[in-house]
């Protein structure tokens, strides 16, 4: 990592503040990765994050320009900027679960419609874990947090058919991609292609939180054994089966193949203004 | 000069444009739809960007981020809609975004009715956002032509200040026709008062000094400059801290910024036979003004000995207008009195300060005169039904 961080990350935020054994880090070093092999600076780039555990840790970290939108708002913080910044500036929003698929996934569907560039990489560590652990939009059913203490029995939108990622694809979203945090190479490859996708790209990255979604579940803080537990229910989306909770790899890649909606609205804008002038 | 008859709405649309806004989002409801529709028609002809937020909420986060890239930005609602960027106006002021925001008042609670004017959110602009901390500016104009000034004057306090400044109108001048002028170039702006402040960027390392300083550059992104912001308490940086005192900082600029600079929005007082002491000052902002002007000028005629006090900025609020000891009436475009609450703060222990307000419908003339005669004679202002109310 220090190649990386000594690159991208500010002296000043790192180390993070995350808890000893949260699988936060490596998701936020597959992006690092992914931007260093696409050879993108640091003025190449506006971070945005918003809250919870992934918001607090990923802000501020990197050297650029960036910011944390409020709950779940970042998208529509992000497309006005998006409308603002030159078409080669990337905006990479590292998020969490809660604000994507919670209380921002209207924002998210709307950046999704109009094919924003902007590439979102969920970190969902399965639940509210910065507010101490209560259940989220993606908690596997069965698992215990603070709020399903009889086990997770609502609804939610990791299950067959009423996968997030079949909302967003129908929303217009044009590159979708599923990982866990094990998986290396093989998603920071998919967060490679996201940022190349000129429109909305989202990656959905699960991790191990040992302190609260691990204590609540297993009972034990033990990072090994969260991570050997979602390691356990994961498997690339060729070799899923049954009982994979997490099948990974590229979902849809539609990339660069609808137009992008601040290059597309500013064409229009200025065909008019041209018109108006005559 | 051109001259048109039209709506509050057309005069903010051609201020803003004036002011050099090229951004605005909203999203429809009624009585600020047709502002946004008027913006959605002329900002591309200005290669501006007009944009249809998925809700209120997103509307202001748009404009925020456009502010962010460095466009003047303005967003328009109603009460329904104001009260939903109370989210994105923390961050604003939080972050110190330069942002106009129009709030065109209709009768509430929640959707109320849309098509009556309507003041009940005096207050709600003083607090628009959660957790306190902070000054806002609020103008509060009282017709289109003044709308229009007042449009380019928030943009020019938005950019001194680096804070949203809102535009208090209500349903009666956003969509009432009035004769407009709209001047044609620099020379007509300056002769009519209009004042334009570029938008500059910060290039740091200090973006949010704990000072109560002025005309500091906003944060821009994508600039390189390293800018941070965020919905926490920031460093002088613009780190995320959970310190105390650090917030102490934070607060005291955002809140003294505008206190300690308040002679620039200070010009705004309208006074009507205010010269010889009256008995009686009758105090009020937006349309109702109008009608006030016109019965204190009636009152007057007919000897009784009366004031009027326009207030054509609400926040901060001015009270030093009140420190006479005298009769104060408060006319108001709703029916549990609000601005009266913030008068009687003001005024000295043994000044009188009443209310009349009805909501959805101006005060008629004959009525306030009544008012008048009453409190000038000493007499307690009865109920009449649903019509008045004693405060
Ligand atoms: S609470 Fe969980 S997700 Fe949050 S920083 Fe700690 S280990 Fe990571």
């Amino acid at each position: 990592m220090d190649y990386l961080a000594n690159k991208y990350l500010r002296f000043r935020k790192t180390p993070s503040t995350a808890c000893t054994g949260c699988g936060l880090g490596i998701n936020h070093k597959a992006v690092l990765q992914a931007v260093y092999e696409l050879g993108l600076e640091v003025e190449d780039v506006v971070w945005g994050t918003s809250i919870g555990c992934a918001g607090r840790q990923t802000f501020g970290m990197w050297k650029g320009d960036g910011f944390a939108g409020t709950h779940g708002r970042v998208y529509a913080i992000a497309r006005g900027l998006r409308l603002a910044l030159p078409p080669e500036k990337k905006i990479i929003l590292t998020v969490g679960d809660g604000d994507a698929f919670g209380i921002g996934l209207l924002h998210l569907i709307h950046a999704a419609r109009s094919n924003a560039d902007l590439t979102v990489v969920v970190n969902d560590n399965l639940g509210y874990m910065s507010t101490g652990g209560q259940y989220g939009w993606t908690t596997p059913l069965g698992t215990r947090t603070d709020s399903s203490p009889y086990g997770m029995y609502e609804q939610n939108l990791v299950r067959e058919g009423m996968d997030v990622l079949g909302v967003l694809q129908h929303a217009g979203a044009t590159f979708l991609a599923r990982h866990v945090s094990m998986d290396g190479s093989r998603a920071t490859g998919s967060i490679k292609k996201a940022i190349q996708n000129k429109g909305l790209s989202l990656v959905h990255m699960i991790y191990p939180c040992p302190t609260n979604f691990g204590s609540r579940e297993l009972g034990t803080r033990d990072a090994l054994s969260i991570y050997n537990w979602i390691r356990e229910r994961s498997a690339p989306l060729e070799k899923a089966g049954e009982d994979t909770l997490w099948a990974t790899g590229v979902y849809h890649d539609a990339s660069n193949s609808r137009p992008e909606f601040s290059e597309d609205i500013l064409k229009n804008v200025e065909k008019i203004r041209r018109a108006a002038a005559v | 000069m051109k001259r048109y008859l039209e709506t509050g709405n057309f005069a903010i649309t051609e201020g803003a444009i004036l002011a050099g806004c090229r951004f605005f989002a909203g999203y429809p409801i009624t009585p600020a739809t047709e502002l946004a529709e008027a913006m959605s028609l002329r900002l591309p002809q200005e290669g501006g960007i007009f944009i249809q937020g998925e809700d209120e909420c997103a509307a202001m986060h748009l404009c925020i981020g456009a502010a962010l890239g460095g466009y003047k930005a303005m967003t328009a609602t109603s009460g329904p809609g104001y009260i939903l960027y109370a989210d994105p106006y923390g961050w604003a002021i939080g972050c110190e975004i330069p942002l106009v925001v129009v709030n065109s008042g209709r009768v509430g609670p929640v959707s109320g009715i849309t098509g009556a004017p309507g003041q009940g959110e005096f207050y709600l602009t003083r607090y628009p956002t959660q957790g306190g901390n902070f000054e806002t500016i609020v103008l509060a104009p009282n017709s289109a032509q003044e709308t229009m000034y007042m449009t380019v004057k928030a943009f020019y306090l938005a950019e001194r200040f680096r804070t949203p400044v809102t535009i208090l109108a209500d349903q009666l001048i956003t969509d009432g026709f009035e004769d407009i002028s709209v001047p044609e170039n620099e020379g007509e702006m300056k002769e009519m008062g209009f004042e334009v402040y570029p938008r500059r960027v910060n290039n740091g390392p200090v973006f949010y000094p704990p000072t109560d300083e002025i005309d500091i550059p906003p944060v821009v992104l994508g600039k390189n400059t390293g800018a941070l912001c965020s919905d926490w308490t920031p460093t002088e940086e613009g780190y995320d801290i959970e310190e105390v005192e650090a917030h102490h900082k934070h607060a005291y600029r955002l809140i003294y910024k505008v206190r300690n600079h308040r002679d620039l929005v200070e010009d705004l007082y309208e006074k009507t036979h205010m010269d010889d002491d009256p008995d009686l000052v009758v105090v009020s902002f937006g349309t109702p003004s109008r009608v006030v002007n016109t019965a204190v000028k009636k009152a007057r005629a007919e000897g009784l000995n009366v004031g009027a006090l326009r207030l054509r900025h609400i926040w901060p609020f001015p009270d030093e207008l009140f420190s006479t000891p005298r009769k104060y009436l408060c006319v108001e475009l709703n029916w549990d009195g609000q601005l009266v609450r913030e008068v009687q703060r003001a005024a000295p222990k043994d000044a009188e300060v009443h209310f009349t307000g009805i909501c959805g419908d101006l005060p008629s003339i004959a009525d306030l005169l009544e008012t008048f005669t009453k409190i000038l004679q000493g007499k307690a202002l009865e109920r009449q039904g649903w019509k008045m109310e004693a405060w």
